[in-house]
């Protein structure tokens, strides 16, 4: 199999995990990352790149060179993009070629009985199931088969150009003006027909003050908008950033969202370990229903078990799971007796005492929210050493938590603050901050924290 | 239901002390054939209360003869946790039922999922 020039598409936050996963599922060569895209190289078949759960599009790569800078003059610029973000025809003639050979590769695994994405009629798979057996096996089966297809379609494909671009050359060019005179230029070197309805090929570009992009999408759709999902909840590649950012791989766990939603988090923690069992809880009936469906359109029923609960009582014995994955909502109202903010060091103790010592616990969480979290948990590299002195230890005073100096261990048990202030009613001291990661959710951003659960003195004496 | 949600769950009715195992009262079984993973089965049993499994299985007429311990060596014995994962497995409870075990409060099962929603104050 050929070695082929790729890169995808990562929302922020997202291009360290998704370099670590080409890695890992790829075994991609030449991994780069850039704000927003992730550049690699790999000879895996085109159906295992398309299976890749934390990116947002795939492009196969024409070109990447260093920053251009535009002259403010039009013509002139038009001769800079056409030397530098064009240049030799040779480049584009391979790249459709390559494109189209991937276009059959990606027709005929489909064919072969993995999921399905588009339904075609069947006569028509018949006979793209035939040319693409022909494709593969060699290029120049591939000129053949093309020149019986239609011939002017195969060298010169209709395009259309969308370019985005930020920094200097933002300021004196919109991606609109550039895309035209990017399309312009092809055009007349390479004798492209422009389309901007229904193009045969979306020619990408991308410049910025550190980078000059050229790709071409290989799919239709994103990778991140997912099939199987029927209902959508959490951005996808989110949701399989809280599994992929746990500090344990989860074979052989029981694995709660107790705020499941549609189970966004859960249908991809299930598809990425096939031996655990998922738990989802929710209050809502309407969001339990449309977490079922999903689970049927995925194929992962019988994988996840779902019961109406809510996340503040949860009907599990303390230490009954290993792992607990949480998209904490924020913004809309969490019950009809309390926001958020309120309800938050309650939720959080809730979790934490299902989960067992070792386990650990992944919360999506607001910006506010985040703040607010590291308020609730503090953990002191003293509380892990045993001291019976300090199981009466109650802090009465909020601002206390606050204060990352203060060598007075926190205990885990319940500690109503004498204020009424919601913010601070409790504090856990036996999780173990690990890792904390910044996503985009598009409008806004997010922290992924994860944490491990501590033995400490109060686990064994205070529970219950 | 499954009875290996069944197998987790517990009462969590104020002022409960043992809310476990939940009664079952069913009124509708299925059985739902799963691929069988030996591996997978015998990796979950530790991690089960194997008496309220064995009692759960009872209660739907589904025990197939397991011993109501825990037999050694079970790892290897493909036909114990064929067994083991028929009732963890592909069982489940339809319509019906759990009951705390001491306050007698009742949690409906409708459509496979249990409502273990409380009430304000409960």
């Amino acid at each position: 199999m050929m070695m082929r020039h790729l890169y995808c598409t990562a929302g922020a936050g997202m291009e360290e995990l998704l370099a670590e996963e080409v890695q890992h599922k790829l075994y991609a060569s030449q991994v780069e990352q850039i704000p927003g895209r992730v550049f690699f190289c790999c000879n895996a078949d085109l159906y295992t790149v398309t299976q890749l759960k934390s990116a947002e599009r795939l492009f196969l790569l024409l070109r990447k060179t260093e920053p251009i800078s535009l002259p403010k003059n039009p013509a002139k610029a038009a001769a800079v993009i056409k030397e530098r973000v064009v240049g030799a025809p040779a480049i584009w003639k391979q790249a459709f070629l390559t494109w189209t050979a991937l276009q059959d590769e990606l027709q005929s695994s489909q064919q072969r009985g993995h999921k399905r994405r588009r339904e075609e009629d069947e006569e028509e798979s018949l006979t793209v199931a035939d040319e693409s057996t022909h494709t593969l096996t060699s290029s120049t089966h591939l000129l053949k088969t093309s020149n019986e297809m239609d011939e002017s379609r195969q060298h010169t494909p209709s395009f259309r150009v969308s370019c985005r671009c930020s920094g200097v050359i933002a300021r004196s060019y919109t991606s609109q003006r550039l895309s035209r005179t990017i399309g312009m230029a092809i055009k007349e070197h390479l004798g492209w027909k422009v389309d901007l309805r229904e193009p045969v090929l979306e020619v990408n570009v991308y410049l910025s003050d550190d980078h000059c992009v050229v790709g071409i999408p290989l799919l239709k759709h994103p990778l991140a908008s997912r099939s199987y999902m029927k209902h959508n909840g959490l951005r996808s590649t989110i949701a399989w950033a809280m599994t992929s950012l746990c500090p344990k791989q989860l074979n052989d766990c029981v694995i709660l969202d107790p705020m499941c939603g549609v189970g966004a988090v859960l249908l991809e923690a299930a598809q990425e370990y096939s031996n655990a069992v998922f738990l989802g809880m929710d209050t809502e009936t309407s969001q339990l229903q449309k977490a079922a469906e999903n689970l049927k359109a995925s194929g992962m029923e019988g994988r996840v078990q779902l019961l109406r609960s809510s996340a503040m009582e949860i009907p599990l014995a303390d230490g009954a799971v290993d792992v607990v994955l949480c998209d904490v909502p924020f913004g809309r109202k969490f019950s009809c007796s309390s926001d958020m903010p309120t309800a938050l060091p309650h939720l959080l103790k809730e979790m934490e005492r299902v989960i067992r010592v070792g386990g650990h616990l992944v919360l999506l969480l607001s910006l506010q929210l985040s703040a607010q979290l590291k308020k609730i948990i503090c953990t002191h590299k003293h509380n892990q050493h045993l001291n019976s002195s300090d199981t009466n230890s109650v802090h009465t005073d909020p601002s206390n938590t606050r204060s990352e100096s203060t060598d007075k261990p926190k205990t885990l048990t319940f500690q109503k603050s004498s204020s009424e202030a919601a913010n601070t009613p409790l504090l856990i001291s036996s999780l173990q901050a690990q890792r904390t990661h910044k996503v985009s959710l598009g409008s806004t951003d997010a922290f992924i924290h994860t944490y491990t659960k501590i033995q400490t003195q109060n686990t064994t004496l205070a529970l219950k | 239901m499954k009875l290996l949600t069944h197998n987790m769950l517990t009462s969590h009715v104020k002022g409960v002390v043992k809310g476990y195992p939940l009664v079952i009262k069913a009124t509708e079984v299925k059985v739902n054939e799963l691929e069988f993973n030996a591996q997978f089965v015998s990796r979950m049993i530790p991690k089960l209360e194997w008496s309220a499994l064995i009692q759960a299985a009872e209660w739907l007429g589904q025990s197939q003869d397991l011993p109501s311990t825990l037999i050694p060596n079970y790892e290897n014995d493909e036909e114990f946790l064929r067994k083991v994962h028929r009732i963890l497995l592909e069982v489940e409870v339809i319509e019906g039922c759990l009951q705390c075990p001491e306050s007698g409060r009742e949690f409906p099962i409708s459509k496979g999922v249990p409502n273990m929603l409380l009430d304000e104050g409960e």
